[in-house]
């Protein structure tokens, strides 16, 4: 399946919300989507073109802006391809893929903490490596570094 | 070399009959205190030497003398010191013979050793481990992270050292300390208890 084959089978479904199929770079092809259409981009990856397996959601904070990278892999055609859309870095929100691939569970509960990508209709956001109740997000480019005498965090009795 | 030169040759007894006879072991008739004659005579001693020395200053050393001769740390491990802790109790270091034997139930142990990078997710578990020890409890930082965080104090998600959560005794420094150093931290925190007042 080359990036013609994902070009035409995707275009006549999400229209403009498709902004470009890239070419494949060794083994991963990398489609670019607008936040829009991303619940009809999961459905059409998962349902039509056989992409089974979710297998990593990454948030990445490039300061002006955020990103999201999907990483797919189907059984059937061996091989992975890359979804990646940007967000405003003021309104950093896209659809939840749990619905689609129960795996992007935890996945986005990570970028949500680490990066604070909101995910709608995500259906258990809360954290996942830190405790309840932390302030920060810390893989975040504005997030500095505390003096360990400083890092005050409320820890909750049990 | 000389822990290697032969020893002195052992020189064996003449055969039975061929040298002196042995004296037979004399028998000596010890007579028997009854039990009702024992009880209040050894009572009238104590009462008469607590009231001349003070009860804590008698019993006292007694307590800690049982106590830091049976500590018994609880059993977990929180990252890669935990790999020492396990040899320290293994064959060839064997802290059994201090006593030290590890307990699976907070509710049986008097000692933490908290043995590696403690992070703000298990902060609260930690406490509430040490709460469920009963008293008297110590607590041994092992390792660098536990004393002070380690290469990751300055990390978003690690307590700087585990004095921020519980009060603790003996520090050991190392990155993970042998089990050598593990062992001699007990044997600090012995001394502790073997001066310890109240």
């Amino acid at each position: 399946m080359g990036p013609e084959d994902l070009q035409r089978g995707l275009a006549s479904r999400l229209g403009a919300g498709l902004l470009g199929v890239d070419a494949f770079d060794g083994t991963a092809g990398r489609i670019r989507f607008d936040r829009s259409v991303a619940l009809e981009l999961f459905r059409a990856m998962r349902e039509e073109l056989g992409f089974g397996h979710l297998s990593t959601v990454a948030g990445i904070d490039w300061v002006d802006r955020r990103e999201v990278v999907y990483v797919l892999w189907s059984d059937r055609a061996l091989q992975y391809v890359l979804l990646s859309t940007f967000l405003p870095a003021d309104d950093p929100k896209v659809e939840s893929a749990s619905g689609v691939w129960p795996s992007a569970n935890w996945h986005e509960r990570e970028a949500w903490e680490m990066v604070d990508i909101t995910f709608d209709h995500h259906p258990d956001l809360r954290h996942l490596l830190m405790p309840d109740g932390y302030a920060f997000h810390p893989l975040l480019r504005s997030f500095k570094l505390h003096e360990p005498e400083s890092l005050e965090v409320k820890v909750r009795h049990v | 070399m000389g822990r290697l030169s032969a020893p002195e040759p052992i020189v064996l007894p003449a055969r039975a009959g061929a040298g002196p006879t042995v004296p037979a072991v004399p028998f000596v008739e010890i007579e028997a205190v009854r039990a009702k004659e024992f009880v209040p005579a050894a009572k009238e001693a104590l009462t008469a030497l607590v009231a001349e020395q003070g009860q804590d200053k008698l019993i006292r050393p007694v307590f800690n003398w049982a106590g830091r001769n049976s500590l018994f740390p609880l059993h977990w491990g929180l990252a890669c010191c935990a790999i020492e802790f396990a040899a320290a109790f293994g064959a060839r270091w064997d802290a059994e013979r201090f006593g030290v034997v590890p307990r699976s139930s907070p509710r049986q142990c008097d000692l933490m050793i908290v043995n590696g990078t403690v992070t703000w997710k298990v902060a609260h578990k930690l406490i509430t481990l040490y709460e469920q020890m009963p008293e008297p409890k110590w607590v041994i930082a092992m390792g660098n992270c536990a004393t002070g965080g380690g290469p990751f104090r300055t990390a978003y998600s690690v307590v700087p050292g585990v004095d921020k959560l519980v009060p603790v005794d003996i520090y050991i420094a190392g990155c993970p300390p042998r089990p050598e150093a593990m062992l001699d931290g007990i044997l600090q925190l012995e001394r502790l208890i073997r001066d310890r007042k109240e």
